[in-house]
């Protein structure tokens, strides 16, 4: 380094510290002077799941960023009745809004139109209420994922590569509502371009699924498409593909994130993984309460945070991103 | 009760001669109504599902069966000595993520394996005292064990897989891939069946194995100490779940909250299918060899045959039970 440009580096740092000294005046950031208004997000999650611990993050950023207090409410363990213990306290309390997992519309039933006489407002997130409108509970709207559209935008997105000769939807728990449906996309997307394709039980144990999978690709050798529908499924898949020597000869995609999806990504086992972008329930429950409630502002329809693809060209953000807890 | 209890005269004339009477005497050993059952099942999906009778097929079989074998060998002896252990699949999945935890903390992999394999030694011999000491009927403790482990893991998980990557001479030894696409898993197994199989057929435990399960007053009356034999039983039954849970972890480098889960039965399947009785006191490994290679036949050979994705377990639990029948009714015969 020359003595000119220490010499340059020097104007530049004591003028960066001449601003500094002045910057108090004008402050970076608007601190709120004070809480407006109080959000509860009631979900059937406890805190300690990784995947809530996103949903929370995203809740509580949101909270920084606007005049209000925002809480999480989730059981330790998965119980409905624990969920509707919390739920009806979280009413009792009288909140500003409500953002709630219709994780079992029956027993949500009751205590949510009872907090909507009261005039709370309350948004669905992360599982919506399936039945038609009118039927549901009537809340506002839905923030999350639609599992049917992830299915039939995945049998869209290995279309676009080329049309599979045999596709099969590889599903690791039959009978799992979100699954099915993911599954069901699948099939009606690969079924409407005349693709066979047909759903396999492949448990959750990862030995039994890599020789059932073995098994369905040894009575159907023309197979060249596999949709799995989370890790449980994505990595016996990619063992398979990798111990059968069929990496580029199989259109391999799948849902959720996890270290395995993203290195069978990078490694381009596997073509795409779709998530569900989670943060946006936390943050966008609590933007879209705040506006409802400050300007009666709300959305026409569903917020859809996913389908949401990964694959080669974002997964090194995408990995980023799950570092620092966003995704 | 029934057929098997009229016979016709001309049996029983036959029965007294000895070529005769030994025929009947190996008919009721246990293996061979297991072998019976694994036949029927072996040439029924020989003759419906193509490429059965394929050295990929068979290589597929025998690592389903490798896994789940080892599992049932203790079963079986368990079984034998009276007790059941229906936390098996915790334990195995507990195992396996503690392996995972030590391998991913930088812990050398054979000490990691050992330290899990003493893990499961703890939790079965917990189990076997809760049992002996308690005098409580173990289905009902290691259900209760089978729920506290299945809690941790799901507690230290969160929910979520534990991955590992990382590769050593140890996990080649465990579950390394050998020619023909067989695992070194099956070699575990056969090496380990071949063990208990001289243990309980060579050995005073074994003697002892089945005493304790057939007449446990009778037992103690010559000298058994039954508790005893007993939860080494747990124990081995602990340790060999454990083992093929480090197996499948050294195979796919991760461990989920629901490992294991329902292998527990299908251990006990395979045990009764090849011929070990629920009541103890009356059984063997090789029948449970057999029975764990006809649930690996029925597993590949559906898939196989094309049976549809959700008649699939039906035809699982229809197959197993008519295994079950005709070993038993060879047996009986």
């Amino acid at each position: 380094m020359t003595r000119r440009m220490l010499h340059g580096l020097l104007v530049v740092l004591a003028m960066a510290l001449a601003l500094g000294a002045c910057a108090p005046a004008a402050p970076p950031t608007p601190a709120p002077a004070k809480k407006e208004f109080t959000f509860y997000i009631v979900s059937h999650g406890g805190p300690a799941d990784p995947f809530w611990g996103v949903v929370i993050k995203g809740m509580n950023e949101a909270a920084q960023r606007y005049p209000v207090e925002a809480k999480y409410f989730g059981p330790e363990k998965f119980s409905i009745q624990e969920l509707v213990n919390l739920l009806n306290s979280a009413i009792a309390a009288k909140p500003d809004g409500l953002a709630v997992t219709i994780t079992d519309p029956k027993a949500l039933d009751e205590p949510l139109r009872r907090a909507i006489q009261q005039g709370i407002p309350v948004i669905a997130i992360n599982v919506a209420d399936p039945r038609p409108e009118g039927e549901r509970i009537p809340y506002l709207f839905y923030i999350g994922m639609d599992e049917y559209l992830g299915g039939l935008r995945a049998a869209q997105r290995m279309l676009a590569v080329r049309t599979p000769k045999r596709a099969v939807c590889a599903i690791h728990e039959v009978g799992h509502v979100g699954l099915e449906a993911r599954c069901q996309g699948f099939l009606d997307g690969m079924k409407e371009k005349n693709v066979p394709v047909e759903k396999l039980d492949i448990g959750t144990d990862p030995t039994k699924a890599v020789e059932a999978l073995k098994a369905y690709f040894t009575r159907n050798p023309d197979t060249d498409a596999l949709l799995t529908l989370g890790p449980l499924g994505t990595d016996p898949a990619v063992k398979f593909l990798k111990e059968n020597n069929l990496v580029g000869k199989v259109l391999h995609g799948t849902f959720d994130l996890h270290p395995g999806t993203l290195s069978a990504i990078q490694e381009g086992v596997t073509l795409f993984a779709i998530d569900q972008q989670q943060y946006l329930q936390g943050y966008m429950a609590v933007t879209w309460l705040y506006l409802y409630k400050k300007y009666g502002l709300r959305p026409a329809n569903d917020v859809l945070t996913g389908p949401s693809f990964v694959d080669k060209d974002n997964v090194g953000l995408v990995e980023a991103l799950i570092k620092a807890g966003i995704r | 009760m029934g057929p098997e209890t009229v016979e016709a005269p001309s049996t029983l004339a036959a029965r007294r001669r000895a070529p005769a009477a030994r025929l009947a005497a190996l008919r009721r050993s246990p293996e061979v109504g297991a072998l019976a059952g694994f036949l029927a099942v072996f040439l029924g999906f020989s003759a419906v599902a193509p490429h059965f009778l394929t050295l990929d097929s068979l290589a597929g079989i025998m690592t389903i069966a490798a896994e789940l074998g080892l599992v049932a060998i203790g079963v079986t002896l368990l079984m034998i000595a009276g007790e059941f252990d229906l936390s098996v699949g915790s334990v195995l999945g507990v195992s396996a993520m503690a392996f995972a935890l030590m391998a991913r903390a930088g812990a050398p992999h054979l000490v990691a394996f050992l330290a899990a394999l003493a893990l499961a030694a703890a939790i079965g011999a917990l189990n076997g005292w809760v049992v002996t000491r308690g005098r409580l009927p173990s289905f009902i403790v290691t259900l209760g064990s089978m729920m506290f482990w299945r809690g941790v893991l799901l507690a230290v998980t969160g929910g979520f897989p534990i991955a590992y990557e990382g590769t050593s001479a140890l996990f080649f030894a465990l579950s390394g891939r050998l020619p023909g696409g067989f695992h070194a898993s099956a070699l575990w197994f056969l090496a380990l069946a071949l063990a208990a199989t001289v243990v309980l057929t060579r050995t005073p435990f074994g003697n002892a194995l089945f005493a304790s399960g057939g007449n446990p007053q009778a037992a103690r009356a010559l000298g058994v100490d039954v508790d005893r034999v007993k939860r080494i039983g747990f124990v081995l039954t602990a340790v060999l779940a454990a083992l093929a849970g480090i197996i499948q972890f050294a195979r796919f480098g991760s461990v989920d909250p629901l490992r294991g889960e329902g292998v527990e039965l299908e251990a006990i399947a395979a045990t009764v299918t090849g011929g070990t009785l629920l009541t103890g006191g009356y059984g063997s490994v090789i029948g449970t060899v057999l029975g764990a290679l006809i649930v690996g036949m029925v597993r590949n050979g559906l898939v196989l045959a094309g049976a549809p994705a959700y008649w699939y377990r039906a035809f699982i639990g229809l197959i197993l039970v008519v295994a079950v029948i005709i070993n038993l009714r060879i047996r009986r015969r």
